[in-house]
């Protein structure tokens, strides 16, 4: 097989073949007709040669002059073409037109004694075009113009001087040199067309197998990455148990296996020393905080990142921020709450119901504006999310929305949803706000 | 950002070269048309068409040149002056091939056609219907059809030559015969033969004849045969005409009881008939030709005698003049070909200057051309009417020019001279004869 950077240049190595050949046989076909004209009228031969032929070119200096500019002509727009090709859409087309224009003056002008041309404009054309079908029907049209434009079938219809008038000219062994050569290059240019048209087509297979190919790999990566997904989601699962219970055992158990053995002492000494036991129950008591710190630092480091590190306001405020650079969608956020501080659990909770609100809102509402209010009344936050999305009437538990419903309820509050006018979650949380650590 | 530049430079390159290109094409007419004037480019020969002397060769054309120029401005006419009649065809087929020929050129009978099948002509026929001041039905139509291929009008005629009889009136008088009409046929050709050719002097051998020169072709033409089909196809040898006329000659040869009569006895006053044509008519009679050429006897002249089975028919020749197909300026190639060939002032020339008879009707068969023909006889001389030159003119025969009409002709020459000779039954050998001919043509 061949290495894909021969692939890629074969073409443009047949097509320039092709032009080479075609260039040669046009100027030498005119070139041919003038030198030997000149040479008939060096000769005084003129007038018996009048009487061999069918037809005469008219002035065949010009008509050379003529051939070579034509042909400069498909060379430079061959260049052109080559240099912008992928890039100049128009251009290309330009040029591929301008071809097909050239080409039928340069046949003309050789009274059609030469018509290779046809197979290097369709050629050209052919390469251009990527539509398997289109291509087919371009190579039939090649063939069949490249047919009917013989001078066989044209010179039928209208005088056209003819070349073979001039090979006759000469003698008998300098006329096999030249139908040799004008042999060679008419199969040349019929041979290569039909091997350029061969390479586009087993081209045009092998892409197609390496689309299927890819394809595939494509496919299997994909299930493999699906089984990575659910072991690694199975693994941190697993790493997650391990690091809780070793939580627990290394601080709640501790803490507690500690606490046991005071209380225990405690017993003991209660009725002989209650001094004693006074002073053990304020370590006892001392030794439980450090437990509950040690059980709040465990919980802070199974917070979402944002909570862990910011506090709840700014940790809201990034997530706006997030979802508006994300999305197209507008977001308020607006509280009558001096300090935004509560306990983890509590801010917690409310991050999530915001966090799950405004993503409903976004995916399932198509909302564009987002208000998130919270305010305090009698102890209770109130906590609104509403939005100016599409709402709905029959509200659907998901289990985003039972998520929070839980979380809610496990703080003792309650959720509520509205569907008219957008959808609007409304969230009421007795804070402890007494009790906040600090 | 630098193959961008690369490829955009290369595009400007490209249109660029485009625009030179037409611009340099454009220029180059355009300086073509402002800077000079226009040429007319003319191709003819020196010299007579009918091979005889001919002393005023360029002043016809000379003359139509001035007017064209006078009536054109901005426009010269220009053509070559030194080329002789037998250089002439090979002369304009060189330039052919290199595409540098005239506007327009006289075309030789033998390349006429040849020239027309090969595309170098112009087709006159648009150029006629577009014309309002021109009408084909002031050419004779025999000369006009010279210059008609396949039907189509490819020349338009300048100059034509008939063949026409002398007569020795001298000779006819002392033997007391009355001068033929211009209806007369071979039967009273033969008649009067048979009562000429005698002996004068008592050797017991002849001396006075009835007719030298009067050829095969004569004969058939007289007897309407038509000896080639008029694109070299096939010859008509054996058609019933022909054979025909070739009794008839063998019959009219016997009277002069193998004695070869030559030109040279006409001139003697020794022979009653002789066929000639116009041209040479113009040169035998006119000084100074006459003065070597023919002893003392009055002269007038005919139509040839009318055949069995055709009429006062004799051979014409026309000299054609064509437009070139490539040429830039048909339109005033036209109005000259037209000033030649059709304006009665040049055409009267002809009489004047040249030796054949005009292609007009109205100026052949006019008083002022018998004017000028009588300046140049003698007192005493019968100058031919226009009635009978029009006539003759009108129902001549004209040959088309083939291909292989001169190697045909040539060979049917000497065969038929041969035949007529010989005592061999005339139809056979015309069968003979025309098998070879034939495969000559079909070669």
């Amino acid at each position: 097989m061949m290495d894909d950077n021969t692939r890629k240049r074969m073409p443009s190595v047949l097509q320039i073949m092709l032009l080479a050949v075609n260039t040669i046989a046009v100027s030498g076909i005119s070139g041919f007709i003038y030198i030997t004209t000149m040479l008939i009228r060096s000769r005084y031969e003129a007038r018996a040669f009048l009487n061999t032929v069918s037809a005469l070119p008219h002035d065949p200096k010009r008509k050379f002059m003529l051939s070579l500019i034509l042909m400069a002509i498909l060379v430079l727009s061959f260049i052109i073409r080559a240099v912008s090709y992928m890039r100049h859409e128009r251009l290309v087309l330009f040029t591929l037109l301008l071809d097909a224009v050239v080409s039928a003056a340069a046949i003309w002008n050789l009274d059609f004694n030469y018509n290779g041309l046809i197979l290097l404009v369709f050629a050209d054309v052919i390469g251009y075009v990527k539509e398997g079908k289109t291509r087919l029907l371009l190579t039939i049209l090649a063939i069949v113009s490249y047919l009917l434009t013989s001078y066989q079938i044209i010179s039928v219809y209208t005088p056209l001087y003819h070349l073979d008038d001039f090979i006759q000219y000469y003698p008998a062994g300098a006329r096999q040199y030249a139908y040799i050569g004008i042999t060679l290059l008419n199969s040349m240019g019929i041979i290569l067309f039909v091997l350029y048209c061969i390479y586009l087509i087993s081209a045009q297979r092998s892409q197609i197998d390496e689309v299927n190919r890819l394809n595939h790999e494509l496919q299997s990566a994909n299930e493999q990455l699906k089984e990575y997904a659910d072991v690694s989601e199975s693994m941190a699962k697993t790493r997650e148990r391990n690091r809780l219970a070793r939580e627990i055992h290394d601080t709640l158990g501790h803490t507690l296996t500690g606490l046991a053995a005071g209380i225990d002492a405690c017993i003991a000494t209660i009725d002989t020393s209650p001094e004693l036991t006074r002073k053990q129950l304020s370590i006892l008591a001392d030794v439980s905080r450090d437990g509950l710190k040690e059980v709040r630092r465990s919980v802070s480091e199974l917070q979402p990142d944002s909570l862990a590190r910011l506090s709840l306001e700014v940790a809201i405020r990034k997530m706006i921020t997030d979802m508006s650079s994300v999305s197209n969608v507008q977001i308020f956020f607006e509280s009558d709450i001096k300090n935004l501080r509560f306990d983890s659990d509590e801010e917690n909770a409310i991050y999530r119901v915001v966090q799950e609100s405004v993503t409903n809102a976004i995916r399932h509402g198509h909302a564009k504006k987002i208000w998130i209010m919270m305010n305090q009344k009698d102890g209770v936050l109130e906590l609104r999310v509403k939005d100016n999305g599409i709402g709905c009437t029959e509200i659907v538990n998901g289990f985003g929305t039972r998520h929070m419903r839980e979380r809610i309820e496990m703080l003792g509050g309650s959720l509520v949803f509205e569907g008219q006018n957008g959808f609007t979650v409304i969230a009421m949380i007795p804070i402890r706000w007494g009790e906040t650590y600090d | 950002m630098k193959a961008f530049r690369t490829r955009k430079s290369n595009m400007i390159t490209g249109v660029l070269l485009c625009l030179i290109l037409f611009a340099a094409g454009a220029s180059a007419r355009a300086v073509q048309a402002e800077g000079k004037d226009t040429v007319l480019e003319v191709g003819l020969f020196a010299g007579s068409n009918w091979d005889v002397a001919n002393a005023n060769s360029f002043v016809i054309i000379d003359k139509a040149i001035a007017r064209f120029e006078e009536d054109h401005p901005g426009v010269k006419v220009h053509y070559y002056s030194g080329i002789r009649k037998e250089d002439y065809s090979e002369w304009l087929s060189r330039k052919l091939l290199s595409g540098d020929e005239p506007d327009l050129f006289v075309v030789l009978d033998s390349d006429f056609n040849l020239f027309c099948s090969l595309g170098i002509l112009q087709d006159l026929e648009e150029l006629i219907q577009k014309d309002d001041s021109f009408e084909r039905e002031q050419y004779f139509s025999t000369a006009l059809k010279s210059g008609e291929y396949h039907g189509v009008q490819y020349a338009l005629p300048y100059e034509t030559v008939p063949v026409l009889m002398f007569v020795n009136k001298t000779l006819l008088d002392r033997e007391g015969i009355e001068m033929p009409g211009e209806d007369w046929t071979w039967d009273d050709l033969y008649d009067i033969c048979s009562r000429v050719s005698r002996d004068t002097d008592g050797d017991q051998k002849l001396d006075q004849y009835g007719v030298c020169n009067y050829g095969w072709k004569d004969a058939c033409y007289a007897n309407g045969a038509a000896l080639f089909a008029e694109n070299g196809s096939a010859a008509y040898l054996t058609n019933p005409e022909v054979s025909e006329a070739l009794r008839f000659l063998r019959r009219l040869e016997g009277l002069s009881q193998g004695d070869l009569v030559t030109q040279e006895d006409y001139n003697h006053g020794n022979v009653a008939f002789m066929p000639l044509n116009f041209a040479e008519y113009r040169t035998y009679k006119t000084y100074p030709y006459k003065i070597k050429k023919y002893d003392n006897f009055e002269w007038d002249c005919l139509t040839m005698p009318a055949g069995y089975s055709g009429g006062n028919i004799s051979r014409i020749d026309s000299l054609v003049i064509g437009i070139s197909r490539f040429s830039k300026e048909k339109n005033l190639a036209w109005e000259f070909l037209k000033l030649l060939t059709y304006d009665q002032d040049i055409q009267t020339d002809i009489f004047r200057y040249s030796q054949g008879a005009s292609v007009l009707r109205p100026v052949t068969q006019s008083e002022e051309m018998e004017m000028i023909l009588l300046q140049d006889m003698e007192k005493g001389d019968t100058v031919i009417s226009g009635e009978l030159l029009g006539t003759v003119i009108e129902n001549g025969h004209t040959e088309s020019h083939f291909g292989q009409y001169i190697q045909a002709m040539s060979m049917a020459d000497s065969r038929i001279t041969e035949i007529i000779e010989g005592n061999n039954l005339i139809d056979t050998e015309l069968k003979i004869l025309q098998r070879e001919i034939d495969s000559i043509l079909g070669s």
